[in-house]
């Protein structure tokens, strides 16, 4: 039986993509059929591109330059975006099931999870807070990412940790609505994510941040930690199945269609209150947006309110554009100058539309008119 | 029809608990497997649906779609081991029916069962599986759909 009171700590240290994720699977499913015990994994990756599970590697990565950087492409078992991850972050992981979180409801679980790992980034001096859905961030600027995956009761929730990370990096690997390698897009990418390094003026070691996580995690859930080894026989029997199926192109490449189906698309907006561009990539076959980025030289304050627009953006069907835009301002307390959110839409709107390389109606020779 | 917590979970299904699906049986032999109004309610607005594909064995309790919704990515499983005979083409092109819609357009596949009558006789239905649920989400703590 499950000791519901105790927190195994593993730390499974520096890998390859492949071997994490496998480790994902293994212990998600050696918890779910009551084998192991509650457990926090800290992890970290050699240089790795990861998708989301259900993501396709060409329409988020740019493989090429992966390849010629010996970047490993790889396929998470959780949802979310395409991410960059490399030995300058460390991943935190918790595998527990739905009563220790105390809800069954996904959406408060991942909350519930974040706000304790954002207490947990505050004890290192800084002041980390959740920001739905699924970011945790200081003064708006993303440090750390997070998703999950479920099997019956047993969760699994993962996220990353900046400390030292390389943003222009990150810009050259993945996919992103940013013109690429500009000094305006790395400046742009530096302002929506932070390192802890640079938050606190210097680096802090890996065991202060992995305690400091730890005994958040502990206090949140009313739990005593428990620092392991390693995994049990059982656990690394299951790991190596694993890592057989996921280190292979079947399971990296097992969605991937081409990057002409989600186009990267952009426009620009003279506003009365400065110039504003925008870019996205869009979802063609299910209509949605998918990242947004917006910048220019216009006045918001506070300023983090583009982020914070780009977060609540992304994701959602393109018809839903207008009424999720005027439902962020209703609630939104945020001074512009000369600007209105009449000029957020007619940007985004004029990127959309200029997705001129959809087959138009009438284009097809079998609806051909005239 | 039947009202749980404001969750519509029609009398005439029958009913995984445990999986918190619903399953159908259909005139051609198959059974339909959906997501329950309340799993829906728990999961969110689903963004992602993979189905196992047609002609794939599913065992009983055993994933047969995926579904991601809030960044959180997990199986549904099926009560009814078997076959897959059909995949639901309008829900991968529009997730979102599986909230929308989930005894109607949402349904996510269709199994040809290898052992029927012993595999449906642990689900329930009418107001059993109503009691059920009811208890289901006293012990999840759930305010309602």
């Amino acid at each position: 039986m499950r000791d519901e009171h105790t927190l195994r700590v593993l730390d499974t240290g520096l890998r390859r993509a492949a071997e994490n994720l496998a480790l994902n699977r293994s212990l998600l499913e050696c918890h779910q059929e009551g084998h192991s015990p509650h457990t926090l994994r800290f992890l970290r990756f050699e240089p790795s591109a990861l998708v989301g599970f259900h993501q396709n590697v060409d329409q988020e990565l740019l493989t090429e330059v992966c390849r010629a950087e010996g970047i490993d492409i790889q396929r998470r078992i959780t949802g979310g975006g395409a991410i960059y991850f490399d030995p300058t972050q460390i991943g935190w992981e918790l595998y527990v099931d739905k009563r220790f979180v105390g809800s069954a409801d996904m959406e408060k679980i991942a909350g519930r999870i974040c706000r304790a790992a954002a207490r947990g980034i505050s004890r290192l001096g800084v002041d980390a807070q959740f920001r739905p859905r699924n970011d945790i961030e200081v003064d708006g600027r993303k440090v750390s990412g997070t998703g999950g995956a479920f099997d019956g009761d047993s969760i699994m929730y993962q996220g990353t940790l900046l400390i030292d990370f390389d943003v222009e990096r990150m810009l050259r690997v993945l996919r992103i609505p940013a013109e690429k390698l500009s000094n305006k897009a790395i400046a742009s990418a530096r302002d929506r994510v932070a390192n802890l390094s640079e938050l606190l003026g210097e680096t802090p070691s890996l065991e202060v941040i992995q305690r400091s996580l730890a005994e958040a995690f502990a206090e949140t859930f009313n739990v005593t930690l428990a620092p392991a080894e390693g995994m049990d026989a059982v656990e690394q029997a299951r790991f190596e199945q694993a890592l057989k199926e996921i280190d292979s192109d079947e399971w990296i490449y097992q969605r991937n269609r081409p990057a002409v189906d989600s186009p990267l698309l952009e426009a620009v907006h003279r506003a009365p209150g400065g110039l504003m561009r925008a870019g996205l990539t869009l979802d063609r076959e299910r209509g949605r947006i998918g990242q947004v980025w917006i910048t220019g030289d216009f006045f918001t304050n506070p300023r983090r309110m583009l982020v914070d627009l780009e977060a609540a953006l992304r994701g959602i069907a393109v018809a839903d554009l207008e009424r999720t835009l005027h439902d962020f301002f209703d609630d939104y307390p945020v001074e512009m100058l000369m600007l209105t959110r009449d000029d957020f839409i007619r940007v985004l709107r004029l990127a959309l539309d200029s997705d001129d390389t959809a087959p138009a109606k009438g284009d097809h020779p079998s609806h051909a008119v005239g | 029809m039947s009202d749980v917590k404001g969750c519509d979970l029609p009398e005439d299904l029958l009913y995984s608990i445990e999986n918190n699906v619903w399953v159908r049986q259909e005139s051609d032999g198959t059974a339909t497997i959906g997501l329950t109004s309340y799993a829906g309610s728990l999961a969110g607005q689903v963004v992602s649906y993979t189905p196992k594909k047609v002609g794939k064995a599913v065992k009983k309790d055993k994933s047969c779609a995926t579904v991601e919704s809030g960044k959180w990515v997990g199986p549904a499983k099926s009560p009814i081991g078997g076959e897959v005979a059909a995949v639901n083409d309008a829900v991968s092109a529009n997730p979102g029916l599986i909230n929308d819609d989930p005894y109607g357009e949402g349904w996510l596949v269709k199994i040809k069962p290898d052992d029927w009558d012993g595999d449906s006789a642990a689900l329930k239905t009418g107001s059993d599986a109503i009691d059920a649920f009811k208890a289901k989400m006293e012990a999840d703590g759930f305010k309602g759909c």
